[in-house]
């Protein structure tokens, strides 16, 4: 039925597309010189954008079986699964595979000392271009021609009309359909009709970002800004639409990174507020549990790859508890082998926590190596959406906000409503009168110290979608940490959490006026000021002396 | 910088441990090689595989009988990414271990700090990187191509039809000397072809800087504005260039909206990442793994081969450019020593002009003795989805080096 609808428009069409003879596929209502498009791209650069050009600019008039036929190659030679062989193009089912189907007339040819040719950027966008008009115009499910749409849209100029119309009359999913006609209208910014082109701002306004402000922008300098009042209002009233929304846009964006690096120093911050703030030992190997949290998520992945590959997206969570548990015992142990000698010595234990953490980062060196480790990045955390404007939300960093919110949450908890919570903090405010009440204090210090170890066991987990996770990847958490640490108070969890909060907002703010160089430095500038006004930090646990 | 604060806050205890960091090796009838490659720290992950390259590459000339009758003795150290312990390492290495060579320095800030003890003392230091030029040290070694033989074909290539006709640029580097250098020149080019200043931006991080959001968002603002096609050249080192890759690709940007020319970016740095979304980002070196030449299979048959025998800590499947300019620095340092018949510096350092040398990448190296620069070919690599670099274009042969930049 689509395709009675469409048949008076193609025959208008096929008028239309005489003029493109000279493009490699002839573009008329006729089906697809396959040979000729085959042997376009397999050609030189210039043949391949010529090829791919063509099926862009004949693709609203071309049946759908070879539109789905010159899909397949298309996304063949992006994966270098087309062979170029002297008797034409072969389709590989993988890269290097002995032999393929004919691009042609499909039969199994050998494909050996055949040369798969390189895509170059201009090559690589003109066949982005193409398989995404292939897509949206052949897609079996609205998602797919979405995917096709959404690559359309930026490069909406090379377009033609034609397509985008087609795609509009044969949709069937409304929404779908309303973002084409919407995207349609657009781009006839600079079309001769007045009243399409009034449209097409209020349309480009429609869907604010930057790239629309600077569409609307040039067309300031459009004669009829000057000469046309309507059209002059219109201009001015999207572009103010539009430059409104993305400074909305950037605001968010602000506010988001500022959040995201604040949940970062937190959750590498929150294991050391409890050891620092407890028994007061710098421990200079928080850094290095981090990592081995990170490790320990790496190795739940291996079992699951190993066990239960199809559960795989899951290892995330069910890295949590692993990395806790773990990272908690070497905490335990570090603790009860070394520390426990060493509470009246504080320079010692720094040391000594300095030597653990050498000492850690060379076992993960000598056992797993140096290289970054390789995860595999399920859904929920790889990737963004466009949010609002320009404001893009990446799945990582709002994974990591999560974990932290979370992280906070529990913590709190087992600090204020359970027995070891209470033990903790009545070691905390006083050591030898909790020591005189009967409070095993050494029991509680190794708990302690293995909950603010596991915290940052678990700050491992957070950071594996954000940062690379290496051996070396702990040191440059141990400085922002204490930093925080000591801004917020020592032994104060919220004192911690709104030290990371003000410190990560304000690099955030900072960053884009001076510099990430600069930001760094004003900020710690500032944090000396303030501690030497008031050197207890923010929060203060009051102690008796 | 964090990384710095940390070590000052134990910086004498770092210092006393330094002379302990080398592995001394007592051998008669051996001439000492030195190497000054971290493997702590921020460039572990790059410059420890270079230590095993070049013990690699000795092995192999020990197996031939060595050089002028003495088996070559590789002796390794930790500078821990600190740039001054590399000029403190190496002091030792040349009065203590009496080297005959050094074979070291990743970024161009520890190569400066070791500069002033290999001249004073009249070493020779091969350095394996591409850098900034702008440096004609006699005791230096440049193994590695300056700007006009690396970067400037690289962004030629991008301005141009063939690559995306760029016409503004978003410059983001580490903040030290490689990076602020390799923009000045940039920048005198473009002037020089008429380019305004407003069609570029230049923003710096600190070394291990890994929160990307705020300067990737600035990326997207600044290609949403008009004035042509943007890119970005990207210059910032070690884990950073990682985490620089997947915060541009989570927010959406694909290569052919905004390409990346990434001019410390290698092999390794894929590692960890899906590169599915980074598809067509673009590097620039003298040797790629996907060089096609038989000397190349070779190379990483050994290199493999070599992995497995040695029980090395990294990735067997991956060479990247200065792991093959370290191989290349030991035989070019064998080739002239034999040529002299002595491992004295100034002999060593004569022999130097009219050596040749066909290594992996398939181009012969060269060096005149008009100064101490080998000539290198030029590839151009395009990001694949296997974490690798297919080649997208390489120089018809070895341009001959330019040490110093006419552009600024």
């Amino acid at each position: 039925m689509a395709d009675r609808r469409r048949r008076p428009r193609r025959a208008v069409l096929a008028l239309g597309c005489l003029a493109l003879a000279c493009l490699a596929i002839p573009a008329r209502a006729a089906p697809l010189d396959r040979a000729a498009f085959a042997a376009a791209l397999c050609g030189d650069a210039a043949a391949q954008v010529r090829g791919a050009e063509g099926l862009v600019q004949a693709g609203g008039a071309l049946p759908a079986d070879d539109l789905a036929r010159a899909g397949r190659l298309l996304g063949a030679l992006a994966e270098r699964r087309l062979s170029c062989t002297a008797e034409g193009a072969v389709l590989l089912d993988r890269p290097g595979a002995p032999e393929g189907r004919d691009a042609v007339t499909d039969a199994v040819r050998p494909a050996a000392e055949a040369r798969a040719p390189v895509l170059g950027l201009r090559q690589r966008a003109a066949i982005e271009t193409a398989r995404g008009v292939v897509a949206l115009l052949t897609g079996p499910d609205p998602a797919a021609r979405a995917a096709g749409l959404a690559v359309l849209e930026r490069r909406i100029a090379a377009v033609p009309e034609a397509v985008l119309d087609r795609a509009r009359d044969a949709e069937t999913d409304a929404a779908l359909r309303g973002t084409i006609a919407g995207l349609a209208q657009a781009a006839a910014l600079s079309s001769p009709d007045p009243a399409r082109r009034l449209g097409a701002i209020g349309a480009v306004a429609a869907s604010p970002s930057g790239t629309a402000r600077a569409r609307l922008a040039t067309l300031k300098g459009d004669p009829a800004y000057a000469a046309d009042p309507a059209f002059r209002a219109a201009v001015d009233a999207g572009l103010a639409k539009v430059s409104r929304a993305v400074a909305i846009g950037d605001g968010l964006a602000v506010v988001y990174n500022g959040l995201s690096f604040a949940s970062i120093l937190f959750m590498a911050a929150a294991g050391l507020a409890i050891i620092f703030g407890l028994m007061g030992v710098i421990n200079l190997a928080q850094g290095e549990f981090i990592m081995l949290g990170a490790y320990a998520t790496y190795g739940v992945q291996e079992v699951f790859r190993q066990f239960a590959p199809a559960l795989l997206d899951l290892y995330l969570v069910a890295a949590i508890p692993v990395a806790f548990g773990a990272v908690a015992l070497v905490g335990i142990v570090v603790e009860a082998l070394i520390l426990r000698h060493l509470y009246r010595r504080p320079l010692m234990s720094l040391l000594a926590t300095w030597a653990v953490s050498l000492f850690l980062v060379n076992l993960i060196r000598v056992t797993v190596g140096t290289q970054n480790l390789q995860f595999a990045m399920p859904a929920y955390v790889s990737g963004g959406v466009p949010l609002y404007a320009d404001f893009v939300v990446t799945w990582n960093r709002l994974f990591a906000i999560g974990f932290a919110a979370a992280t906070l949450v529990l913590t709190l908890l087992i600090l204020r409503r359970t027995p070891l919570g209470l033990d903790i903090r009545a070691v905390t405010q006083n050591r030898d009168m909790a020591a005189c009440l009967g409070l095993p204090t050494r029991r509680v210090d190794r708990l302690a110290f293995g909950l603010g170890s596991g915290l940052a066991g678990l700050a491992g987990v957070a950071l594996c979608p954000i940062y690379s996770v290496n051996p070396g990847m702990g040191s440059g958490f141990i400085v922002d940490s204490f930093m925080v640490v000591v801004l917020g108070g020592v032994g104060s969890l919220i004192g911690t959490l709104v030290a990371a909060l003000g410190v990560g907002g304000a690099n955030v703010l900072i960053e884009p006026i001076s510099g990430a160089v600069a930001a760094k430095v004003i900020v710690l500038v500032g944090i000396i000021l303030f501690l030497q006004r008031r050197p207890e930090g923010l929060f203060a646990v009051r102690r008796r002396r | 910088m964090t990384h710095l604060t940390r070590r000052s806050f134990v910086g004498t205890a770092a210092l006393l441990a330094a002379p302990a960091l080398i592995r001394p090796a007592y051998a008669a009838d051996t001439v000492k090689l030195g190497c000054l490659f971290s493997s702590s720290g921020t460039m572990a992950n790059l410059e420890g595989r270079l230590n095993h390259v070049v013990r690699m590459a000795a092995d192999e000339i020990n197996g031939r009988g060595g050089v002028n009758g003495r088996q070559i003795e590789v002796v390794t150290s930790d500078p821990a990414s600190d740039w001054p312990l590399y000029a403190q390492v190496g002091r030792q290495m040349l009065q203590q271990e009496k080297v005959a060579a050094l074979f070291g320095c990743w970024t161009s800030v520890s190569r400066k700090s070791v500069l002033p003890v290999v001249e004073q003392n009249d070493g020779l230091l091969f350095y394996p990187l591409h850098f900034e030029g702008d440096e004609n040290s006699k005791s230096v070694v440049y193994v590695n191509s300056p700007p006009a033989s690396s970067v400037l074909p690289a962004v030629d290539y991008l301005m141009g039809p063939d690559g995306v006709g760029a016409k503004r640029f978003f410059m983001i580097g580490s903040d030290y000397v490689w990076p602020r250098t390799i923009n000045k020149q940039l920048k005198g080019y473009w002037t020089g072809k008429g380019i305004p200043e407003t069609a570029w931006r230049e923003e710096y991080v600190p070394f291990g800087f890994s929160n990307f959001q705020t300067l990737v968002n600035q990326v997207r603002s600044f290609a949403s504005q008009p004035g042509g096609q943007p890119i970005v050249v990207l210059t910032v080192v070690g884990s950073s260039i990682p985490d620089f890759l997947r915060e541009f690709a989570n927010q959406g940007i694909s290569a052919t909206d905004v390409p990346i020319l990434g001019l410390d970016m290698v092999e390794a740095d894929l590692e960890g990442l899906d590169t599915g979304k980074l598809v067509g980002h673009l590097n620039c070196w003298a040797y790629l793994q996907a060089a096609k030449s038989a000397r190349n299979t070779t190379f990483l048959s050994d290199w493999a081969s070599y992995v497995k025998a040695k029980n090395v800590p990294f990735s067997a499947d991956t060479v990247i450019d200065p792991m093959v300019s370290a191989y290349d620095s030991v035989h070019l340092w064998a080739l002239a020593a034999a040529k002299a018949g002595s491992f004295a510096v100034p002999e060593v350092r004569k022999a130097f002009a009219g050596l040749r040398f066909d290594d992996p990448s398939g181009y012969t190296l060269t060096m005149t003795g008009e100064n101490n620069y080998v000539s290198r070919g030029v590839f151009i690599g395009s990001v694949n989805e296997k974490r690798g670099f297919d080649v997208l274009w390489q120089s018809p042969d070895a341009p001959k080096p330019v040490p110093f930049s006419p552009y600024g």
